[in-house]
């Protein structure tokens, strides 16, 4: 009886770990960088584009009815661009959301790109989609695509390149929604960013150790939590409560001692004034 | 004007003008002392202007809602910024002026902090209406942040805002702690908090005002220090433009804000607890029942803001359940305490209903309708339908026009005892009867659309409905009217508070031959003037 009983116990454990995994696996965390929090729910300028096909619209015409997603690339590019433009490719492939969930526009930034030069880019990769589109902008317009992105580049006049980070942002409705910047972990973070797309919630944290003077620093890989430098002198990394996207645990922060400082300063008052006791009756 | 009083730690002097004080009066010792400056008279000037500015403002922004000022639409989110911080903070100097008064016969608070105080809270106010009505700032009174940082009016009016905040906050602050100080000479800790009661001691008797005093002030200084923490992280970004975690500013927001709205009410009781006896001609002595109920708000008016944050999802779920909990828990003392009590202290008494005895009356009732309100939307199945909707200010209105009749009875009060007026020969006449009716009335119509409006899901901080909300724009034209009637009874009744100060005021009948005298003791009833 009582070995049956543990038994029960024992695969009640074993399904409520699964299930917990399950549940883990249906829900994904995601990292998010300063740079790319910066970016969130900012809005983009609209600015009107001139497609590969010769058309021009404005951009905030291929937000209205999906999602967009923005990238920045030259044609000339020796380095990142081509490499991350099929990096894109398969992805979408792998995912099979474009045209259904979002499109997608490759942005050029080079000054001497051309229409034609976007059409020769979509046939090089082999893109033959209407919901992926190449196009070039006005100096003006793109800039102020740029300024608002925070898509870095600089002319290297000895090369006749450019220094550029590698950006993907999405955007509905002409609002940024998730930011992938920079190239590592885009394997793992696109399919998350693709199914954020897709309406379902996902949870985020800070990437650690990328805020000064935090009061606690959290490992992602052990998931543990140490004291930091900010803990001393109070900076801004001030939460009730930190979440362990590893172990999905909460834990109490610095925050919740602001939240009892009052308390404790209130008690210390209280005590402090009446410690001498009555002085007269 | 100072005063010589004499102070004793007696049932006479610690429950004055009550029947059997002087029977109950044990040998006391007795010294001479200056009593502290009394400021209620210009708290009373000062919060009857403001409440009838700020009202107004109240009701212009009922009649945009009512579609009758569609040009005034830019005004109504500076309004309503302006309304709630003006009410609120009126609310609170108000009750903790008659709260200072009630206690000025049992404690010596200092002279100087209560100009202090009057002087802050005039400078305070004048940053708040430079901010909303030069600036624009229209936050809401809630502050929410990142809001203020990021609005439409200039950064100026932003800070100017939180240095009005600031001065408030620090002048409430020096006043809570030196009414703390004041008890403190007086009375030791557990004695303030009537602890004794819980060991079944009923020596020193300890006036139910100091221990709800006591009380509010720790909480008092718990809201504040929040408040200041809440400042200082504004002030930390706005000069170094790092951002501070937006939970944690809203847990500090509503730890200040929900529990210094709550506290208004608490210290206007403890003038009620002070008052009322004097009209009911027995004692409102406390007791263990007392005590306890007092205590336990220490705790749990500080886990009751938790029901603000019911739709943040990210606040761990145990807080929400800690939230209702305490949010029922908290009617408590109210509910059965303090409603109950002033119910059985009434029964069979030889009540005197005066215009003060009666507005305490019904501020007690608004209490508990209000409470009722309150409780019904910190149930969380509940709140789910009702965040956020009129159902909100319902409640809130409920308490501040409670909060209305409790503090203009006690001004009233005070007059009449101001102006030697033997209390026990009054009654309402038939001119404030007229007052209080259409009083009671307009403030029923007002509520009654504001719990309308919620229960039929309207939304509340909506300056314009849209059509699929056309009948939120009726119940708010409504209500305007309702309000405009409420706000002319309301003047005509200031002004009856406001005569009551004049020693020649002859108010109320005559007093019915062989009536028995409710207030007995004479010489104990005036013992502090």
């Amino acid at each position: 009886m009582r070995t049956t009983s543990g038994r029960r116990v024992g695969a009640a454990c074993v399904l409520a770990l699964l299930a917990a995994a399950a549940g883990a696996q249906a829900d994904p965390s995601v990292a998010v960088s300063r740079a790319e929090g910066r970016l969130l729910h900012r809005r983009v300028p609209d600015v009107p584009l001139h497609l590969a096909d010769g058309r021009t619209v404005p951009l905030s015409s291929l937000w209205q009815d999906k999602p967009l997603l923005v990238t920045f690339f030259y044609r000339n590019c020796h380095g990142i661009c081509s490499p991350f433009l099929a990096w894109i490719r398969n992805a979408v492939r792998e995912d099979d959301g474009l045209g259904r969930n979002y499109r997608i526009l490759a942005l050029s930034f080079g000054e001497q790109d051309t229409v034609a030069d976007m059409r020769s880019q979509g046939e090089a990769l082999g893109i033959d989609d209407p919901d992926w589109l190449f196009a070039i902008a006005d100096r003006e317009a793109l800039a102020r695509v740029i300024e608002a992105l925070e898509f870095w580049y600089r002319p290297d006049p000895a090369t006749g390149q450019y220094d550029h980070t590698a950006l993907l942002v999405a955007v509905e409705d002409g609002r940024v929604k998730r930011a992938l910047v920079g190239g590592a972990g885009f394997a793992e973070r696109f399919p998350v960013m693709a199914r954020e797309l897709r309406g379902e919630f996902i949870r985020s944290y800070a990437v650690p150790a990328q805020t000064a003077w935090r009061c606690f620093s959290f490992d992602p890989v052990t998931g543990r939590v140490s004291v930091d430098w900010g803990l001393l002198i109070l900076q801004t990394a001030w939460r009730c409560f930190s979440f362990d996207p590893v172990t999905g645990r909460v834990s109490v922060d610095w925050g919740l001692l602001i939240l009892g400082l009052p308390t404790l300063t209130a008690m210390t008052v209280t005590f402090g004034i009446f410690r001498r006791g009555p002085r007269r009756r | 004007m100072l005063e010589q009083t004499t102070v004793h730690t007696t049932h006479t002097n610690t429950y004055p003008d009550v029947v059997g004080a002087l029977e109950a009066a044990p040998e006391a010792r007795a010294t001479t002392m200056p009593a502290t400056l009394s400021t209620i008279r210009h708290w009373m000037v000062i919060s009857a202007a403001l409440f009838v500015i700020l009202a107004l403002l109240g009701i212009c922004m009922r009649l945009i809602q009512g579609d009758v000022l569609p040009g005034e639409q830019s005004w109504f989110y500076p309004l309503m910024t302006l309304h709630g911080d003006g009410m609120a903070g009126l609310w609170f100097v108000a009750a903790m002026a008659c709260a200072t008064e009630a206690l000025r016969k049992h404690v010596r608070a200092s002279n100087a902090v209560a100009v202090f105080a009057l002087a802050g809270t005039v400078v305070g106010v004048a940053l708040l209406l430079v901010s909303v009505l030069v600036g624009r700032f229209a936050a809401g009174w809630y502050f929410l942040y990142p809001l203020p940082l990021h609005g439409e009016w200039p950064a100026w009016s932003a800070v100017t805002f939180l240095l009005s905040l600031t001065v408030l906050g620090a002048t409430w602050l020096i006043w809570s702690l030196d009414m703390l100080r004041a008890v403190a000479e007086r009375y030791s800790l557990p004695h303030a908090l009537g602890w004794h009661y819980l060991r079944g001691e009923s020596e020193p008797a300890i006036p139910p005002a100091v221990i709800i005093v006591t009380v509010s002030m720790i909480v008092n200084v718990v809201a504040l220090v929040a408040g200041v923490v809440t400042l200082v992280l504004f002030y930390f970004q706005l000069l170094t433009g790092s951002p501070v975690d937006a939970l944690l500013m809203k847990n500090l927001t509503f730890l200040f804000g929900h529990t210094l709205v709550n506290l208004a009410m608490y210290l206007a009781l403890a003038a009620v607890y002070d008052a009322l006896p004097a009209y009911a001609g027995r004692p409102w002595k406390a007791n263990k029942i007392v005590a306890i109920s007092w205590n336990s708000v220490l705790l749990i008016v500080l886990l009751a803001y938790f029901h603000h944050l019911y739709m943040d999802f990210v606040q761990p779920g145990t807080l929400q359940y800690i939230g209702q909990i305490a949010s029922y828990a908290a009617s408590l003392p109210a509910a059965i305490v303090t409603i109950f009590g002033a119910l059985l202290l009434v029964y069979h008494a030889p009540m005197r209903w005066t215009l003060a005895s009666v507005l305490f009356f019904l501020g007690l009732m608004g209490w508990a309708i209000g409470g009722i309100g309150a409780v019904i939307d910190s149930t969380i199945v509940a709140n789910v339908r009702l965040h956020n909707t009129l159902w909100v200010p319902a409640h809130f209105h409920t308490y501040m026009l409670a909060g209305f009749a409790m503090i203009a009875g006690y001004f009233y009060h005070c007059g009449r005892r101001s102006a030697d007026v033997d209390l026990a020969a009054e009654s309402v006449g038939a001119y404030q009867a007229v007052i209080l009716n259409w009083l009671v009335a307009g403030a029923c119509g007002f509520l009654a659309m504001f719990y309308l409006g919620g229960a039929y899901s309207v939304p509340r901080r909506y300056a314009v409905y849209p059509v699929e909300l056309a009948h939120g724009t009726a119940y708010a034209l409504w209500a305007g009217a309702f309000a405009a009637v409420f706000l002319i009874a309301a003047v005509l009744c200031l002004i009856e508070v406001m005569a009551s100060w004049r020693k020649e005021a002859a108010v109320g009948e005559e007093r019915p031959a062989g009536h028995p005298t409710p207030i007995g003791a004479p010489a104990a009833a005036h013992a502090d003037h």
